[in-house]
Formats: structure tokens, C-alpha cells, sequence
């Protein structure tokens, strides 16, 4: 590929992105403006934003290069990640909107009445923050690999250089119109291309190189343990994810979170056609990217095996475009909601201490990045949904829906699932070569259930700590608002 | 267009009232809520919603299992085309999204329809 086509694609998404937040940065003044867009974001623009921020590295790149290695198995990706959002609409969006928590720290402290479950959870939630940033990096040292042939290193720098300078000038109102047009810029870069190469093929009558059914390599694919495994890590994992949950508090009540999430499954149930068009077509007629290694550079690649010549060129341009929107919406909506919380707990909430701690949350994984190698992009992805669902999921729907719940049951169930999966991961990791045992390779299916039980048995034995205050929480979090009768 | 600013994020204090609220003139409401009276008919609701959300969940995941035994368990269904492309490949990447759209959409509905019923009984307007 040529090398201008990348840089001049990633340069252009990069200025795009930092006028947009600037722009932004006209309009956000208050501390609230800089956590929470002051709860003003319209429906359609907030979900947009969601939808934005949610389709990272994993969506754009890896769910194609996934279905073009493991072909219907892999289908389980893109409907897990659709359908996490379905989970969070029936047991979380209304409540959590209606309980007024910025994160989920706040949330879990205000239903708990404790400030050791609120610490505990800002550890988990920065975790989680950066595991998952870890891959969006690890995509863009693909990327830039693959499309300049630079070092991979300058990729991830790139990116959280860009991510950095926008989150700090602007917070999250600007990243609101940020991560709104980086949607739609990818749902066109995957859509376009892809339609261009449809109807070349079509046109031309070119013959398919295998059937869909074709596995293209040597790979077994994943049992049946592995598949479900990963439908409950992605189910439950979605609710969980803190960048997800903060776009709550943006907006104005409990039902119009209900409508914005509907949207967003619309949003991202279109999204979700092309990369599976990608695996199909590169399954059918380039089966060959996935023999040398290459499979999560497919939607990157296929422009320009299948096409060529000046078109492939600007197709290519666009697909890059739209994978490094990815890398940088995800991580920048990582980044906002991370350093919400570490500067809620560590600077006491002020924007001055927003921005430090929006530098210290993009650099930290981006040092654990390059110490790492890069795994398949939408496997790894996968593993943080895991630790999502086995440790902010239990305490998030028991908290939302049982008066139950105790702190020291919240802390016992969060403690096990992190050390269950974590162990899990690094077990995993330690017996990489050979490939893990699927149970240590899919552990959500255990660790979630265990976390869940921990958290009851917990709270159950510690019935008597309770708090007070659950009547009037339980009221507030599900109970309609009332309409608004002072403000104007 | 209303424009609430908020001003101050660490508003919730331990202890105290729990999470901020904005609007003190519903206060008079809030403790009618929490009177033993208005608390059964919250305690009536969170179950409503909390069945709502299982039924349509619980249904959503059968159609989502129907569909790979279907695959499975019909012979030659998997092989069959429609509009030349792998049937089973439409039914998995295509097929389950309007699912997703209508549980979601027929959720929203019913939860609704249910808060405006409490609306009711507590008398708000």
C-alpha cells in the first residue's frame, strides 16, 4: 500500500478531530460542562456519541479479521456486542440515569453509604479503563505498521498525543461532537468500500475463490464451551463499561436514556452488516490474508487486493481513516471517564485536576502497550468484557435491582471476580505458546456465576450493614421523574 | 431548551442525603413515597419493571439460541442460499438484528406504559 495514503489518512482524521474539539472548547466552561456535557446532549447526538465511542479497534478491525478466520463462529462477536447494549437498556440505563451518578464509583458509593466500596470500584473501573485502552494502542501499531510501514510505536504515541490534547482542551461536551462524527465517519469508511467491491465483483463476474464454509487456515474453531462463554462475557461485560455508563448521566431523564439506547442498537446494528460483509467477502475471494497472518488487517487490506489502481488507493485512505477514528474515539472515551474518576478521588473534581488525570490515564496503558505483544485484536477485546462482567456487572444489576446488596458484599464479589478472571488472564497469558485451555481462555462463564454468588452470600451474611438509606435510594432510582417545573 | 448546569460533581456526601436532588418543592412527595403506603406501590413497580426485563430478556436469548439449533438440527438448511449468499451466514449476521430492535422497542413500550400507570396511583400530574 502507499505509504502517503496512511499518514495522509491518519493526519486528516487527527485534524478533524482536534477542530471539532476545539470547537468544542468554546462552549464547555463549567467543572459540569468538562464531566458531563451538563446533561444537554440531544438524543440523536448522544447516541451517535455512544455509538462512537463503543466501536473500537475490536469492531472495526477485529470482528472481520475474526469472521475471516473462524466464519459463522465468529458471527457471536458482533451480536454480543449489539446485544450487550439490549442488557444495559432492560436492567440499567433508566435507573442508573435516574440514581445522578457521574461514574460508577458515585453510583456504588451513594448506594452503599460507604467510601471503602467507592475506592475499591475506582480501582476496578481504572483497570478496566486500561485494559481495555491496551488493545485500541496495540490497533494502532497494526495500522500504522501495515498502511506507512513506520514503526509501530509511532502509531500508539500518535494517538495518545491526539487523544491527550483534545480530552484536555475540551472534556467531554467537545468529545460528545467528537465521537458522534467519528460514527458516522466509520459506519462510511467500513460501508463504502465495501459496497464499492460488492458491485466491482458483481460487475465483473469475478469468480470466488472458496466457499464461505471454507476454513482458510489450519486454526480449529471455537467449541461450543468457548461460544457461550463469550456471549456471557459480552451480555454482561457491556453494562459495565465505564465509558459506556457515563454517556448516561448526559442525558435529561430516565426515559430519554431508554430512547437513546434504542438508537444506539439501531446505530450499531447497522455498523455491525459490513464487518461481517468484510469476513464473507475476504472468507470468498481472499482467503489468502488469512494463511500469511494477516487477519486482522482485513478491512484495512481488501480495498486494495481486490480493487487497485487509484480507486483502491482512496478506498484504502478511507478504511484508514475510519480505524484510526476508531483507535481515537474509543481510547478518548476511555480516557474522559477514567480521568473523571481518578480526579474525583485523587484531585478533588476540579478541571484543572481533570486534565492531569487525563494525561495520567492515556500514558499509563500506553506504557503497558508497548511492553506488550499485540493479540488478536478482537480476543482481547473480549477478555476485558469478561473482567467487566465478572466484577462491575454483579454489583451494578444487584445494587440497581436487590435492596440486599451490602458493602462488604459489593467488596467480596468484586475482589473475586477480579482475582478469578485476572488470574484467568494471566494464567492465559504464562501458557500462551501452546494456547490456553479453553475454560482459562473464555473464563467468563465461571467467574461471572462466582462472582454473582460471592456478592449474595456476602451481603446475606452481613444483612445487618444494610444502609438506611436503601427506601429512599430504591424510590430515587426507579420511580419516573417528576416533570420539571423551576428550570427554564 | 432547558439548561441545567451542574455546578459542583462531588455533591454527594456520605451520610446525608444520599444522592443530590435538585428540587425541593417535591420533597413534600418524596415523603409520601417513602411512607409505608407509597412504598408498596414502589416496591410494585421496581417488580413490574424487573419481570419486564427478564420476560423480554429471557425471550430474546431463546430466539438467540433457536437460531443455531435451528441451523443445526434442519438438514441442508445451512447449505441452502438466499439472494446467493449462505443462509446460515444471513440468519446469524442479518437475521438476529431486527430481534435485538423489536425486544428493544417492545421493552421501551411497556416500561413506559408502566410508569405512567404509577404516575397514576401516586396522583402525579
Amino acid at each position: 500500500m502507499n505509504p502517503v495514503v496512511g499518514i495522509a489518512a491518519f493526519a486528516a482524521v487527527s485534524v478533524a478531530t482536534a477542530v471539532i474539539g476545539f470547537y468544542g472548547l468554546r462552549i464547555s466552561r463549567t467543572t459540569g460542562d468538562f464531566y458531563v456535557a451538563s446533561r444537554t446532549v440531544r438524543p440523536w447526538w448522544n447516541a451517535s456519541a455512544i455509538g462512537g465511542e463503543y466501536l473500537s479497534a475490536a469492531s472495526f478491525l477485529g470482528v472481520a479479521g475474526l469472521i475471516l478466520l473462524s466464519g459463522t463462529d465468529a458471527l457471536w462477536f458482533p451480536v454480543g456486542y449489539t446485544a450487550g447494549y439490549l442488557m444495559l437498556l432492560l436492567f440499567v440505563a433508566a435507573p442508573l440515569r435516574r440514581s445522578g451518578a457521574y461514574t460508577i464509583p458515585d453510583f456504588t458509593e451513594a448506594r452503599l453509604d460507604s467510601r471503602v466500596v467507592r475506592s475499591v470500584t475506582s480501582v476496578v473501573v481504572v483497570m478496566v479503563g486500561w485494559l481495555y485502552i491496551v488493545p485500541q494502542l496495540h490497533g494502532a501499531a497494526l495500522a500504522i505498521r501495515i498502511t506507512t510501514g513506520l514503526p509501530a510505536w509511532v502509531g500508539q504515541v500518535a494517538v495518545v498525543a491526539v487523544v491527550c490534547v483534545t480530552v484536555v482542551a475540551g472534556g467531554m461536551r467537545s468529545i460528545t461532537f467528537v465521537q458522534a462524527f467519528q460514527y458516522w465517519l466509520k459506519l462510511t469508511a467500513m460501508a463504502l468500500p465495501i459496497l464499492f467491491i460488492v458491485f466491482t465483483l458483481a460487475g465483473s463476474g469475478t469468480p470466488a475463490v472458496a466457499a464461505a464454509s471454507v476454513n482458510p487456515t489450519a486454526v480449529a474453531p471455537a467449541g461450543l464451551y468457548q461460544n457461550i462463554s463469550l456471549l456471557v462475557a459480552l451480555l454482561f461485560g457491556t453494562l459495565g463499561l465505564p465509558h459506556v455508563l457515563v454517556r448516561f448521566y448526559t442525558n435529561p431523564d430516565g426515559q430519554s436514556a431508554r430512547r437513546t439506547t434504542l438508537i444506539v442498537l439501531g446505530l450499531l446494528s447497522v455498523f455491525y452488516l459490513f464487518p461481517t460483509a468484510y469476513g464473507l467477502i475476504g472468507r470468498m475471494f481472499a482467503p489468502v490474508l488469512a494463511q500469511s497472518g494477516q487477519a486482522d488487517a482485513l478491512v484495512l487490506l481488501l480495498p486494495g487486493q481486490l480493487i487497485g489502481g487509484v480507486a483502491g488507493d482512496l478506498l484504502s485512505a478511507l478504511v484508514v481513516a475510519g480505524a484510526f477514528a476508531a483507535f481515537l474515539s474509543t481510547t478518548s472515551g476511555l480516557v474522559v471517564s477514567l480521568a473523571g474518576v481518578i480526579s474525583q478521588d485523587l484531585f478533588g473534581g476540579s478541571v484543572r485536576g481533570f486534565r492531569w488525570a487525563a494525561v495520567i490515564s492515556a500514558v499509563v496503558p500506553l506504557g503497558i502497550a508497548s511492553m506488550t505483544g499485540s493479540l488478536a485484536l478482537a480476543g482481547s477485546v473480549g477478555m476485558v468484557f469478561a473482567f467487566t462482567a465478572s466484577t462491575i456487572c454483579p454489583v451494578l444489576l444487584l445494587g440497581i435491582w436487590w435492596r440486599g446488596l451490602t458493602d462488604a458484599g459489593a467488596i467480596a464479589g468484586m475482589a473475586t471476580g477480579a482475582l478469578l478472571c485476572g488470574g484467568a488472564m494471566v494464567a492465559g497469558a504464562v501458557l500462551g505458546a501452546g494456547g490456553p485451555p479453553s475454560w482459562l481462555a473464555q473464563p467468563a462463564a465461571w467467574t461471572v456465576p462466582a462472582a454473582f454468588a460471592v456478592t449474595v452470600l456476602v451481603s446475606r451474611a452481613t444483612r445487618n450493614r444494610v444502609p438506611r438509606t436503601i427506601t429512599r435510594l430504591m424510590t430515587r432510582l426507579h420511580t419516573p421523574e417528576r416533570p420539571l417545573v423551576t428550570e427554564r | 431548551m432547558t439548561r441545567v448546569r451542574v455546578t459542583a460533581p462531588r455533591s454527594i456526601t456520605p451520610g446525608a442525603t444520599a444522592l443530590p436532588s435538585a428540587r425541593s418543592a417535591a420533597d413534600s412527595r418524596d415523603a409520601a413515597e417513602e411512607s409505608d403506603a407509597g412504598q408498596v406501590f414502589v416496591r410494585s413497580l421496581i417488580r413490574t419493571q424487573l419481570r419486564l426485563g427478564v420476560v423480554v430478556a429471557a425471550g430474546f436469548l431463546l430466539i438467540l439460541v433457536a437460531f443455531p439449533l435451528m441451523l443445526g438440527l434442519v438438514p441442508g438448511l445451512a447449505e441452502s442460499t438466499i439472494v446467493g449468499l449462505p443462509f446460515d451466514w444471513v440468519l446469524l449476521g442479518v437475521g438476529i438484528y431486527p430481534v435485538v430492535g423489536l425486544s428493544a422497542w417492545l421493552f421501551i413500550r411497556t416500561a413506559a406504559r408502566n410508569e405512567a400507570r404509577y404516575r397514576d396511583l401516586v396522583g402525579d400530574k
